[in-house]
């Protein structure tokens, strides 16, 4: 075996794994940059089991989930279609009655898994990593690595069945009133809902305005994100202060780390840096800036939209095509909800059981320092967990730190294809799949080039409206506090680690995306533009161009060129 | 499905004592007349008794088909037929022409003469209620188990003579081929299939519809539904048309109302009935005012109320007579597919699952 094997047996290789599907993509809006080997393997081993497990659950009719491999830190998918047609019919059975849920009791349903969620952080967190044994830091690796399983089992049972009726609603809406989920009416009727990243979103703008009360604006407006902490430390107002924010990182926002799909950066509670720069963010707002009325406004137009869509069909139809609307509106409530509980909750609670074996073992010599832990995988972990100080898996550490290094410099191609083979024809097959994540989420449509706007770039509609700022070319977390108000974000993707700076811009150009990615649903529940899937947007344009985003038509104009 | 109306198969047979009543005015019978005159005739009756207004006629029991088969010895011809010329195995030819003959058979016999003078009698006094010479009258089948568009109704029928001629040929439509198929397949007498027949006023429709005291997609039992276009009511009836509707609240009686632009309707003709084009300025134009819809809602609540089950209810409004004196109900009846609560998941779990075809 290759000591290199980052996630053994899922490792891309070209000679089976072409033979198997003739096409493979990179998924960009997570394995971009690449990974380090230890979140990787916990990425494609689990990630690829939630979905077939989701899907399987489900029994959807058409696709058995998703397969992954591994190559070079990037995330390599293709489909698990479902051949026979006789097969299609005895899942379309089953998934009858395993849709229900979705339908009946969405909200018993959800709640029960955020239950069983907490449930399980708050034994993982329980343990004190400091005065543990390397038995107990061990046993908590392994809960954590079985958490991980089961937050991946949940994610994908709950996002399969919660954009299932998402992706018909979509449908009928195009047939019954000409709309997609690319026209701002639907895209209105999909917005406005409260969530648990808002509230994440809504506490620190009431930080913001405590600290304007408190006489501390002048702090934080000067001192740099990085030196708030110590700065605070020096006076009463200011301990005061950070004792109330302790407690609602511990208790509401800690668990979270600016990049959602990655645990090599820190979480709140160890850096609560982020949440400083999302203050500084508001109080640069103003004092009579208003995030609620953002909010209320998107509600507002979002009853509009639904009366709107309503008036227009049939009275025979009214009642089944509500109920839909509601089940489809859960989308929106899901997709930010699932990143505060699942995603973001596991994988900071990953980081945090590395890191408490990464201290033990840069002490005992096995690793150099702590982050290196990142740079194994859990085989190895077991192989020193226990006499940590009889290894030395130092040499390792540095040839893969080393590759990963060259990984994030000669970037990943975004498909891996059979000779001869197409992108339009792995396109196609993708949208024969029916495979509601495949549409919405990660692959999106294709943008139509219509060459009579001149644009410099073709994307589709993520969020409707039309703007023009300064171009600023986001690829870093640490990045975001260049941001000036006004501004257009151009990024390959956003997560929601970036959420509060949607309130400051004036719109939003990425790489990627579909209708129901974390760029789209939020930047229409701040009411700005968002073009996706404009491919080249990170490389064609350039920070402190003037550009114009047309999101309705998916034109992105370079001004200042 | 039961295609259409076999009122008491089996219990009505020949060598019943003659000379009982078997003709009855509306407003003498009741729903507990279902098996006698159909389920038609007593729910006219019973819409008389709960004062509601019908359009003006009377009911012929089965007793009157009965009578008729054995006066004129159609009722041995057809059992003589059936005897000689079914035998224990049908194919679909055979039973066409099994239809055909026995049709053929009810239909040249002569109303015997003295059920001829009571019907004649009866019309008469029709039309002396009504105040019209040779008053035009809709002849409609009416079994025990109803069966829309199954069973053979003729509109705008005028003069004694023809509508004696038409009472005849519903008795003869109980004798469709698929009727006989089912009779068949079900160990039922081929030969016997008594119906009750209902003779009313044809009423000068402006405009007329059904209304149903639910709503149908969604169960919905605390809204009624009007549909209706202009003319007579078969164009909504069938569904060739988009009609206007309207969904009242039964209880703010709120109106919801979806104008269609309606394109045909059904009127008289020579032959009976035709499909026309609807005047230019009357096509986007609701076919219905307010205190119309309310009337109506209104009165079907009612309706529901008295028969304790949501009710599909056939409404037409006269041209000549002034509101509320022209709304007439000529039908009311159980609603039938209609969802149950809790059936829109259903309805778009269905949806779903057909997504991944």
């Amino acid at each position: 075996m290759k000591v290199y094997d980052v996630v053994p047996g899922l490792e891309f290789n070209e000679e089976y794994d072409l033979q198997q599907s003739p096409a493979w993509f990179l998924d960009a809006t997570h394995s971009v940059p690449p990974w380090t080997p230890m979140f990787g393997w916990f990425w494609v081993n689990f990630c690829r089991h939630g979905m077939q497990y989701g899907a399987e659950t489900l029994s959807l009719p058409t696709v058995k989930g998703w397969d992954w491999r591994f190559k070079d830190g990037g995330g390599y998918l293709c489909l698990l279609l479902v051949d026979s047609d006789k097969e299609k019919e005895e899942r379309q059975k089953k998934f009858r009655e395993a849709i229900r849920p979705f339908v009946d009791n969405y909200d018993g349903l959800w709640g029960g898994y955020v239950k069983e969620m907490l449930k399980r952080y708050d034994q993982v967190k329980a343990l004190n990593l400091d005065t543990a044994t390397n038995i107990q830091l061990l046993e908590n690796f392994e809960e954590v690595v079985d958490t991980c399983r089961r937050m991946w089992e949940i994610h994908m049972h709950m996002m399969y069945g919660t954009y299932t009726p998402y992706v018909l609603f979509e449908q009928l809406c195009k047939q019954m009133l000409n709309i997609d989920d690319t026209h701002p009416t639907f895209q209105k009727m999909v917005s406005g809902f409260d969530n648990e990243s808002f509230r994440v979103d809504r506490r620190l703008w009431e930080f913001s305005k405590k600290a304007r009360e408190m006489g501390l604006q002048g702090l934080f407006m000067e001192t740099p994100a990085k030196q708030i902490k110590a700065k605070l430390e020096t006076s009463d107002k200011g301990k005061t202060f950070l004792k109330e924010f302790d407690q609602f990182l511990d208790k509401e926002a800690g668990w979270r780390m600016e990049r959602m799909a990655e645990i090599n950066v820190p979480t709140w509670q160890e850096d609560p840096t982020p949440g400083f720069e999302t203050i500084k963010l508001y109080l640069k707002k103003g004092g009579d800036f208003d995030l609620d009325e953002d909010r209320k406004k998107a509600e507002r137009e979002r009853k509009q939209a639904e009366k709107e869509v309503l008036a227009k069909v049939t009275p025979e139809q009214k009642g089944w095509f509500s109920m839909l609307l509601k089940v489809a509106q859960n989308c929106s409530r899901f997709s930010e909800e699932h990143n505060h509980y699942l995603d973001l909750y596991t994988h900071a609670l990953i980081r945090r059981s590395c890191m408490g074996l990464g201290k033990r073992w840069a002490k005992a010599g096995t690793i150099n320092q702590p982050e290196d832990i990142f740079f194994l995988i859990p085989d190895e972990v077991r192989k020193a967990g226990i006499n940590p100080d009889k290894f030395n898996l130092k040499p390792l550490v540095e040839r893969r730190k080393k590759e990963w290094q060259e990984w994030a410099q000669r970037g990943n191609p975004p498909a891996i294809m059979k000779e001869g083979f197409t992108l339009d024809q792995a396109m196609g097959g993708l949208v024969q799949s029916m495979d509601p994540i495949a549409l919405k989420v990660v692959v999106g449509s294709m943008p139509v080039v219509r060459t009579e706007l001149k644009a410099d770039l073709y994307g589709t509609c993520g969020s409707p409206g039309v703007a023009e700022g300064i171009a600023r070319v986001i690829s870093r977390d640490e990045d975001l506090p260049q941001i000036q108000k006004g501004d257009i974000l151009v990024s390959a993707s956003t997560s929601p680690a970036w959420t509060p700076v949607f309130s400051l811009i004036n719109g939003v150009v990425v790489d990627r995306g579909a209708s129901l990615s974390h760029a789209a649903i939020v930047g229409r529940e701040y009411g700005i533009p968002v073009v996706m899937n404009v491919f080249e947007g990170t490389t064609k344009i350039k920070s402190g161009q003037k550009i114009r985003v047309d999101a309705n038509m998916g034109a992105v104009y370079i001004l200042g060129k | 499905m039961m295609p259409c109306t076999m009122l008491g198969a089996g219990r009505y047979h020949e060598g019943k004592p003659m000379g009982e009543k078997w003709t009855y005015w509306f407003g003498e019978l009741g729903k507990e007349a279902n098996d006698s005159v159909g389920k038609k005739c007593a729910n006219l009756g019973e819409l008389t008794k709960i004062g509601l207004r019908v359009p003006p006629g009377f009911a012929i029991s089965v007793d009157g088909y009965r009578m008729f088969m054995k006066e004129t010895g159609a009722g041995e011809e057809i059992k003589e037929y059936v005897r000689r010329e079914f035998g224990d195995t049908k194919d679909v030819a055979q039973e066409l022409e099994a239809s055909r003959v026995i049709r053929g058979i009810i239909e040249r016999k002569e109303m015997p003469s003295k059920m001829k003078e009571e019907l004649i009698a009866h019309y008469k006094k029709l039309c002396e209620d009504c105040r019209l010479a040779d008053l035009s009258v809709a002849v409609r089948s009416s079994g025990a188990v109803s069966m829309p568009g199954q069973m053979e109704t003729y509109l705008n029928v005028k003069g004694a003579e023809e509508m004696v001629k038409k009472i005849i040929q519903v008795w003869g439509s109980a004798f469709t081929a698929r009727a006989i198929s089912f009779r068949f397949q079900q160990g039922l007498p081929i030969d016997w299939a008594p119906i009750g027949v209902a003779v009313l006023k044809m009423v000068n429709a402006k405009c007329a519809g059904v209304v149903l005291t639910v709503i149908p997609t969604t169960g919905d039992t605390s809204k009624i539904i009007i549909e209706g276009n202009w003319g007579l009511g078969e164009s909504v009836v069938s569904g060739e048309v988009n009609p206007d509707s309207y969904i009242v609240d039964k209880e703010t009686l709120d109106i919801e109302r979806t104008v269609a632009e309606k394109t045909k309707m059904v009127v008289y003709s020579d032959k009976g009935t035709a499909s026309v084009d609807i005047p230019e300025e009357k096509k986007r134009l609701s076919i219905l005012v307010d205190e119309e819809v309310r009337e109506i809602a209104r009165i079907c609540k009612q309706v529901e109320e008295h028969y304790g089950v949501p009710q599909d209810i056939e409404w037409v409004i006269d041209l000549d007579l002034p509101f509320p004196e022209n709304l007439f109900f000529v039908q009311a009846r159980p609603a039938k597919s209609v969802k149950k609560k809790g059936n829109d998941a259903d309805y778009i779990i269905d949806l779903m699952t057909r997504l991944f075809k």
